[in-house]
């Protein structure tokens, strides 16, 4: 059983492209539609790693990696920002919360498949 | 669009400020109005009746491209998947067919002619011994002989002896007894040697025919045998043919698969253009929601004789609010901009 990742994004488009890149290369997917969506998916299942959006309705990717990290389950849980945001101070605002890593869109899936390896073992 | 919005921003505040910030895209520039201008008042209600439409169409078709491509998206991920559910059994049944069912086939096919061959052996050594059998039978003929020869000869004696006894008289009775008696044993002697021989014969008999029928069953089961391997070879051939066609087949079908599924894949990347053109319209409806009031601004601050508005703090609002880097250059450029490659940043 491969091992599970959480994808939190608002674009359809977005989550099935990193959804494939995923599951190509072996991972469960769990997918969120927004930061709330997401949050309710934290419900002590496990989830070995998580790639939010930052710009998002409902909750923004900043305050759910915030409130995630809250969840005793979840808090050494890393962290990917998958944005196509490239403000510093937002960066920085991710760092602070908890990300691990920062990725700007468009991405290819090597690329995302590299970062997920660096944080998780595949 | 755009153009419109800063054409009509540029003589909304050019006209009420003399200052327009049509400088940067047009070369409009109109005299300093009066307070109550009708032409400022027109402008101003043009403004306000312009932007909600400009702004529902950028809804509209923000909706109808999120709409399609998420469509476009499911389907192309649907197909990705379907195919690699194609891959993961066309891998099975060519694994099964390569390692499994071929060789188990031809174990069993293997099996069934071992038992015919077995069988085969089974019927040459019973031949064998009923040509050990008949051998024997001959001896016991010609020792049937000997025992005939032994019978004549004892009768030969006794005869004499009889006769001897008679010579003698009175003295001799009781040896012409004894002779007499070897005589008649003589005689039984020969009579069961000749059921003997008789016996014999038909055992001979009944042995040549069963081995004549064991030896001809046999000839016709070595054919059957050899007919039924050559059979099962050539159907084991014929099966391995179907394998091997089977395995190019799939081998052909796992690449085509492979192919259209990478090929699906890198154009379901590039349509990752949705959420960013999406966000760039997004900016572009808040400043065209937001126009409407800077135009109303700067015909209040032409009515109240207040300085002009500044275009380069508007400016400078509508760059605050983006947040992709090709949003800011297309901004300073004037331009279209090029969408720059992803960065990774590790924390």
């Amino acid at each position: 059983m491969g091992k599970t990742i959480l994808v939190v994004d608002d674009s359809a488009s977005v989550r099935q492209v990193v959804s494939i890149a995923l599951k190509g290369a072996g991972y469960d997917v769990l997918v969120g539609t927004d930061g709330k969506d997401a949050l309710a998916k934290l419900d002590g299942r496990r989830v070995h790693l998580i790639i939010s959006d930052v710009n998002m309705p409902n909750m923004d990717g900043i305050t759910f990696v915030t409130e995630a990290k809250k969840l005793p389950a979840y808090k050494f849980t890393p962290i990917i920002m998958l944005t196509t945001e490239s403000q510093e101070d937002k960066k920085r605002q991710a760092q602070a919360a908890g990300a691990k890593a920062w990725v700007t869109k468009p991405f290819q899936p090597e690329q995302m498949l590299a970062a997920v390896s660096k944080l998780i073992a595949p | 669009m755009a153009e419109m919005l800063w054409v009509l921003l540029g003589v909304a505040v050019g006209g009420a400020a003399g200052f327009g910030l049509g400088r940067r895209r047009g070369p409009t520039t109109l005299a300093p109005s009066r307070a109550e201008d009708p032409h400022l008042h027109s402008i101003s209600r043009l403004a306000g009746s312009l932007a909600p439409v400009w702004s529902a169409q950028i809804t509209s078709s923000r909706t109808q491209m999120e709409t399609a491509v998420g469509t476009l998206t499911e389907r192309f991920a649907e197909i990705v998947e379907n195919l690699d559910t194609v891959l993961e059994s066309s891998t099975g049944v060519l694994d099964e067919g390569q390692g499994g069912t071929f060789d188990r086939s031809r174990e069993r096919l293997g099996g069934v002619v071992g038992t015919l061959d077995d069988a085969l052996s089974s019927k040459r050594a019973t031949v064998a011994e009923l040509r050990t059998l008949l051998a024997f039978n001959d001896e016991l003929r010609q020792m049937s002989g000997e025992v005939t020869a032994i019978a004549a000869q004892t009768n030969l004696l006794a005869l004499n002896a009889s006769i001897e006894a008679a010579r003698i008289g009175r003295a001799g009775a009781a040896f012409g007894v004894v002779a007499d008696e070897v005589r008649q044993l003589a005689d039984r002697s020969a009579g069961t040697s000749e059921r003997m021989a008789s016996k014999v014969g038909h055992v001979e008999s009944t042995i040549r025919t069963l081995l004549s029928h064991a030896e001809e069953t046999a000839e016709r089961e070595d054919e059957a045998v050899a007919g039924a391997n050559a059979e099962v070879q050539a159907v084991l051939d014929d099966l391995q043919g179907v394998v091997a066609g089977f395995r190019d087949s799939s081998a052909t079908l796992s690449r085509a698969a492979t192919g259209i599924r990478g090929d699906i894949s890198a154009s379901l990347v590039n349509l990752q253009f949705q959420d960013r053109v999406c966000q760039v319209l997004e900016h572009l409806q808040a400043s065209i929601d937001r126009l409407p009031a800077v135009v109303e601004e700067a015909g209040e601050r032409a009515r109240t004789d207040a300085p002009p508005i500044d275009p380069d703090a508007v400016l400078g609002e509508m760059e605050a609010s983006y947040t992709m880097a090709e949003e800011v250059d297309a901004h300073r450029s004037g331009s279209g901009a090029q969408v720059r490659d992803s960065e990774i940043t590790f924390f």
